[in-house]
């Protein structure tokens, strides 16, 4: 246990050491390349935090990442509101976290989990798109909103201004250590071990004195706020938001990364959102709708082929050389 | 008058699919444990063998045969390579059917081309109800659902494949203790729920738009259906199309459909609070 968190402390520390050394060598559309990937690695982190944890898998992920991003266009786009950018975030992450503690009462203190829990957020994505799509006058529609200013605000003298490629670069890779630090100090201690025990046997852990779907709900309400935080950071960069950032291609999306950068390691995840959209850039520009029949083929070879992740490569190769034992 | 009769009527219709298309999914997800989440695209396949019957030249009818052969030929191949190896996992049976949906809708659009595709209902016209007036082919769509509804009762309490499959769901390891080949009565009745749907696929064609992405509305619905309805029975199926149709059809004449859905979903979610075991189901299974 002890050597599992120095290294994962090991890898963390050498990520944020590449992230901080990057800009030497990059220009600024490659920085504004790596910042947004690294917002949709902090939306994976969200929901490896959750799922990780948990063992329950959330379908409709996405939505919270669409509610926060919605909330911060609406907010910053009003000129009567003053602090746009911090309300605007503040409210992101508040609305997320409403939502979903509104839904996981009902389905956690319900005795909902395992399968049931992910086809009714399966559905929950969906309505969000919907509603998106469907409420044009305050959303905007199909095409969406646009002309969402960068974040822009003064904390205690200091002056903080987004519209620049640098800083806006610094500004995201340090929220998201800070957020996977937060979360992974949560999930090792106290908290997490609970997690698990709930994981394995709810009856237990319940017997043991765990109010269980309070633990649960809590968690999915801090994983969705992120999640929101996520989005709300997303269309500040983007500039635009529309009914795609809450759809169940993106939630799906976010399930490959977390699957392919390793559940429950949180940095896999954020590590899996980089690669894999950089893929997806590549294949996209040959063929646009050879991008999700290949996401299918990846879902099918993770389950059959790569159930741990990439990172397990890793350690079967490692068990490889250690003469066939198996490898921790 | 008038208007309380077509809204019964609406509802009717959209409750005879749902129930059709919760059949199956009443068998893999409420009574295998297999979360199916392709289950939507038999019903696509199923819409979509009646568009290609229809285009070469065939009847609405000779595509509505062919609807559920369709989805029983993807069912089967679908059981045989992927569910059949992951009973006991099923987190990974969740990312793999979502693969296999993703791949379906894909090379449905890779073959058929973008846009919507048209299929011509095999009666035009309504037909005059004493109290109202309304499409035939949604009378025949209702019959022709109910009909097959019955057929399953029947196979599933008077013969002996409906034995072997009421063995299996109620412990397997005892079926195979008395000489039950328990894997092919799964593949078998996961194939059986297949066409079902394919067939719902076919009949709501006419009616509904002919997408590759038409598959995801069902399947958020017919979970819903199974899951308020609560698993193990018919008569939960009926209650929980009922509950989920009925509902949509009555809110989407007064407000938005996106609304209704989502209102829909909460009604459901509430229900499930209140009732865990299924609206129908007084006993825990």
């Amino acid at each position: 246990m002890i050597a599992r968190d120095r290294n994962w402390l090991l890898v963390f520390v050498v990520c944020v050491v590449l992230a901080v050394v990057y800009p030497l060598f990059a220009d600024g559309y490659q920085l504004t390349v790596i910042r947004d990937a690294l917002i949709f690695g902090l939306f994976a982190a969200s929901l490896d935090f959750f799922w990780g944890r948990t063992g329950i898998l959330c379908f409709g992920h996405a939505a919270f990442f669409g509610i926060g991003g919605y909330i911060m266009a609406l907010v910053t786009l009003n000129d009567a509101i003053p602090f746009g950018s911090l309300l605007g975030l503040a409210g992101a992450v508040t609305g997320a976290a409403f939502v979903a503690a509104i839904i996981g009462y009902f389905l956690f203190f319900g005795g909902i989990r395992g399968s049931y829990f992910t086809i009714v957020t399966l559905a929950m994505g969906v309505i969000c798109q919907q509603a998106a799509v469907s409420w044009s006058s305050v959303t905007g529609g199909d095409s969406g909103l646009i002309g969402i200013p960068p974040i822009e605000f003064d904390l205690g003298g200091l002056h903080v201004d987004l519209s620049q490629d640098l800083p806006s670069y610094i500004f995201v890779s340090a929220i998201v250590a800070v957020a996977v630090l937060a979360l992974w100090s949560i999930s090792r201690g106290h908290w997490g071990t609970v997690l698990t025990a709930i994981q394995d046997n709810e009856v237990r852990a319940a017997a043991l004195g765990h109010n269980a779907p309070l633990r649960l709900l809590v968690t999915f309400v801090l994983s969705a706020a992120i999640a929101g935080l996520a989005g709300a950071l997303y269309v500040c960069m983007a500039g635009l938001v529309a009914p795609d950032l809450s759809g169940l291609l993106l939630s799906t999306e976010v399930i490959v990364w977390v699957a392919v950068g390793g559940r429950g390691t949180l940095l896999g995840p954020v590590l899996g959102a980089i690669f894999i959209q950089r893929a997806q850039q590549t294949i996209s520009s040959f063929n646009p709708s050879l991008w999700p029949l290949l996401l299918g083929c990846v879902f099918v070879i993770i389950v059959f082929v790569l159930p741990d992740g990439i990172l397990s490569i890793y350690a079967r190769l490692k068990g490889l050389f250690k003469g066939g034992r198996r490898a921790q | 008058m008038d208007f309380v009769i077509t809204t019964l009527l609406n509802a009717l219709t959209l409750i005879s699919i749902l129930m059709l298309v919760g059949l199956g999914l009443a068998i893999s997800f409420g009574l295998m444990n297999v979360t199916n989440l392709a289950h939507g695209e038999f019903v696509t396949v199923g819409a979509f063998a009646v568009y290609f019957v229809q285009s070469v030249g065939g009847s609405f009818w000779l595509g509505l045969a062919a609807a559920p052969i369709a989805g029983a030929v993807v069912g089967c191949i679908l059981e045989f390579a992927i569910i059949r190896h992951l009973y006991s996992r099923p987190v990974s049976t969740v990312l793999a059917t979502w693969g296999v949906s993703l791949i379906l809708q894909q090379g449905l659009e890779l073959t058929f081309g973008l846009g919507a595709k048209p299929v011509t209902p095999p009666i035009e016209g309504t037909l005059d109800l004493f109290f109202t007036v309304y499409p035939a082919y949604r009378l025949i769509l209702i019959g022709i659902a109910m009909l097959t509804l019955l057929g399953v009762i029947l196979l599933i309490s008077r013969t002996s494949f409906g034995l072997d499959i009421r063995t299996v769901i109620q412990n397997r390891e005892m079926a195979e203790g008395v000489g039950i080949n328990t894997r092919r009565t799964y593949a078998i009745a996961f194939t059986f729920g297949a066409a079902i749907a394919g067939l719902a696929g076919g009949l709501v064609a006419p009616l509904a738009i002919v997408l590759p992405q038409m598959g995801v509305n069902y399947l958020a619905n017919a979970f819903f259906v199974v899951i308020v309805g609560g698993v193990g029975s018919i008569g939960g199926l009926v209650a929980g199309s009922v509950f989920v149709g009925g509902l949509t059809s009555v809110l989407n004449y007064q407000i938005s459909p996106s609304l209704a859905q989502a209102i829909v979903l909460l009604a459901a979610i509430v229900a499930v609070r209140l009732r865990p075991n299924g609206l129908f189901n007084g006993a825990s299974r």
